[in-house]
């Protein structure tokens, strides 16, 4: 029995006791020692488990799955804690895995084993599916998989509109070649050979590319909290630093500046609400506004972590480009994380093709109903 | 840091069928409207416009039928405004009146100002201009001169007022002003430096008022100077308390900063790029899907912001925010569109007069209402930063 099994309490008061737990989870268990851990490829299973047992990475899959079957308002207080408090494991990856893979009718391995994580086919990789109906196999490369060398399996979302489990571990045909972001954290490529799928079931949710536009969702939040951390650390040492007689933050140019970034960082985090509001979930396959608002809120998130990482850093002056300092595990991941799941200019190129061939006529319209 | 957060949400069901009228009464009432004209967006001012506006009902929306309003939400009011900014419609006339006048003086005149002005402004009949700035107070707007003095004489008891207020938009066409002026010493207020001011309603016939006009940039006629030389007003044109008036005007200006227009001033130019882009040039796509991205957000902020005042919270930080990220991207729509298009599209193209005209009109985007640096000095507060 996990903290979050109360099918009586109501939603709002469920989503709090996971801002709570979230918060008591993160804050209590992860520490610089096992970021910097991360950073050298490792996976921490201790901590892995202990996150696995709350609940969380099977709090988008069904309930005959194991799963809380919750929506992503829900999900949004763990998704921006992972990048509040920098923690370094594939969680959003493997709640996203294991929302689809359940919603299609797939087998989850046993997550307490081990994390999942995902590939869009077409993105970032050049996948051929082959084999049979019955035995379906996988060939080809892929790079800039989050963490493949520690994941159970991926979940594979394929052009043709299904979707499919991939075992990574041990499994023949699969050639993981291990690589980094620009946050030190695994981001692996793969070699694969007529390499095994589990079985082929149709995409359950009411997207297109579900990996991809889920991904983004779950970046963006992150994102959002990575840039809250940035911020406030920001603001805390521009309170404490003394330079000319007074701390730094009474200056009009550092405050415009952290102005700015507060102003960023707020539409980031609406955005990023509206996508999570949006998105598809057990019980609800998603409408055309969960694609516009995923691709509004990885624009955005993307332009806020940009403009965000530098402001943090110049306000930081020397000592926040030190290896000592903490900032960097936010601004890293800032850098990494608007490049994944599509970055910001792919995100804004599917908008802007949409928008166009909507036409003068069709773009307000399109506002307001967040689609075109 | 609790007010620099801004929660979105939905619109409820009603809205929606109003936004079907609105779009309705648009697409007829703008019918013959050239997309230059557009271009003005809320600066844009035609009377009989106003004047179908208030028959409709969408003025003073919210306020109590007493006042000849409408009492319906704030969130059916906020949908009726940025339909009407969305799609360029005319509204300067009565929009000031609408926005802040309106209320003000229902909250501080309410039962002498107020019952005899503010259904004349409902009806779309009473436009209104805002006294604030002077040649020596812009952004410093407590070190006003312009003067306020109780006078007692065969008149009976009123004010004299003398002084010069400039940047005063629709000052020309405008039945009434705000005016904030000096009653009292500095020194007066509880910080020793915003007390001593008054808000006064000024009928603009008043003997002793010249109004004399700022051309802008332009080349088109929106500012004014307004000089008072010895303007009586009876003593009941005193707005609020003697005194009050930087409270009363933080009051006006949250009402000023909160609301759509803050986004949509360059719509119009937007409209025109989307018409003429093509969607397989891989720089037109990235470029105006950024726009789109930025717009889907700024909507879901201002919403989030009616939202607050439709829940009675103050909204005049998230305000701040939106209206300074508002301004940014009404501001860089002529750079992308000199980006994407500049020097490739013909003089007399729709596209070029909008480009022509919003690169001219988009520096006080940031100006008006509060400069960048006012609002981003209110966001730094917010920050605990000073």
């Amino acid at each position: 029995m996990n903290a979050l099994e109360a099918p009586d309490v109501d939603a709002a008061l469920a989503d709090q006791m996971i801002d709570d737990s979230v918060a008591r989870l993160f804050a209590a268990k992860v520490d610089k020692h096992q970021r910097l851990s991360a950073e050298t490829g490792e996976l921490d299973m201790a901590l892995w488990q202990q996150v696995s047992d709350s609940g969380f990475a099977l709090l988008l899959a069904t309930e005959s799955a194991g799963g809380l079957a919750l929506g992503w308002t829900s999900a949004y207080p763990i998704l921006r804690g992972l990048g509040h408090w920098q923690v370094p494991l594939p969680l959003a990856e493997t709640m996203v895995a294991a929302m689809l893979a359940s919603m299609a009718g797939l087998d989850l391995p046993n997550l307490s084993n081990g994390p999942l994580t995902l590939i869009e086919q077409g993105h970032g990789n050049a996948l051929q599916l082959g084999g049979t109906a019955a035995a379906p196999t996988l060939s080809g490369t892929a790079f800039g998989v989050p963490w493949a060398r520690h994941a159970r399996a991926a979940l594979v979302s394929m052009a043709d509109g299904c979707v499919a489990l991939l075992p990574l571990t041990d499994a023949p045909g699969v050639v993981i070649t291990p690589h980094t972001n620009a946050a030190g954290l695994p981001s692996d490529s793969l070699q694969l050979d007529g390499a095994a799928l589990t079985a082929l079931a149709p995409n359950p949710v009411a997207l297109v590319r579900p990996v991809l536009t889920l991904g983004a969702v779950a970046r963006s939040a992150m994102l959002v909290g990575a840039l809250e951390f940035a911020l406030a650390q920001a603001v805390q040492y521009a309170g404490e630093r003394v330079q000319f007689g007074k701390p730094i933050g009474k200056y009009q140019a550092i405050q415009q500046n952290l102005a700015l970034m507060a102003g960023d960082v707020a539409a980031a985090r609406v955005a990023a609400l509206v996508a999570a509001a949006d998105a598809p979930s057990v019980g609800q396959a998603g409408t055309k506004a969960s694609a516009f608002s995923a691709a509004v809120a990885k624009v955005r998130a993307g332009e806020a972590a940009t403009r965000g990482a530098g402001i943090a850093h110049q306000v930081h002056g020397a000592i926040g480009f030190t290896h000592e300092h903490a900032l960097h595990f936010a601004t890293r991941r800032l850098w990494a994380w608007r490049e994944e799941f599509g970055s910001d200019a792919f995100w804004a190129a599917e908008l802007g093709r949409a928008a166009i061939s909507a036409r003068a006529q069709g773009f307000w319209p399109g506002i307001t109903q967040k689609q075109f | 840091m609790q007010g620099l957060s801004i929660q979105p949400g939905t619109l409820p069901p009603e809205c929606e069928t109003l936004r079907a009228e609105v779009r309705d009464f648009l697409v007829e009432a703008m019918a013959d409207m050239p997309a230059l004209d557009r271009c003005r967006n809320w600066s844009g001012a035609d009377a009989e416009f106003s004047r179908q506006m208030g028959q409709r009902g969408w003025i003073g929306m919210t306020w109590p039928k007493r006042y000849g309003g409408h009492e319906r939400s704030s969130l059916e009011r906020y949908v009726v405004m940025e339909e009407l900014l969305a799609a360029g419609a005319p509204v300067a006339a009565h929009w000031i009146a609408d926005r802040q006048s309106g209320p003000l003086l229902m909250r501080f005149a309410p039962d002498t100002l107020a019952p005899r002005v503010v259904p004349l402004i409902a009806r779309g009949e009473a436009f209104f201009c805002i006294g604030m700035s002077e040649p020596d107070s812009g952004s410093d707007l407590a070190s006003i001169r312009s003067r306020g003095r109780s006078c007692n004489d065969q008149r009976g008891q009123g004010w004299l007022l003398n002084g010069r207020k400039v940047w005063t938009s629709g000052a020309h066409r405008a039945h009434y002003m705000i005016a904030l002026v000096r009653t009292g010493d500095k020194e007066a207020g509880l910080d020793q430096r915003h007390g001593g001011m008054s808000q006064f309603l000024v009928p603009m016939d008043t003997p002793g008022i010249t109004v004399r006009p700022i051309i802008n940039q332009l080349g088109e006629h929106d500012f004014n100077e307004v000089t008072l030389d010895d303007v009586w007003l009876p003593a009941d044109h005193l707005i609020g308390a003697e005194g009050q008036g930087w409270q009363q005007v933080g009051t006006e200006l949250a009402f000023e900063r909160s609301g759509p227009e803050r986004y949509l001033s360059s719509s119009q130019l937007l409209l025109e790029m989307l018409d003429a882009a093509d969607a397989d040039d891989p720089r037109h796509a990235e470029a105006l899907g950024r726009v789109v991205a930025h717009y889907g957000t700024l909507r879901q902020m201002s919403l989030g912001v009616a939202l607050m005042l439709a829940e009675g919270r103050n909204p005049a930080l998230a305000a701040a925010l939106v209206k300074d990220q508002g301004a940014l991207v009404e501001q860089a729509m002529p750079d992308l569109a000199h980006q994407l298009f500049g020097g490739q599209v013909a003089p007399d193209s729709t596209l070029a007069q909008a480009m022509k005209y919003t690169s001219l009109a988009v520096p006080s985007f940031s100006l008006r209402g509060g400069t960048r640096e006012i609002l981003r000095g209110i966001i730094a507060k917010g920050l605990d930063l000073r």
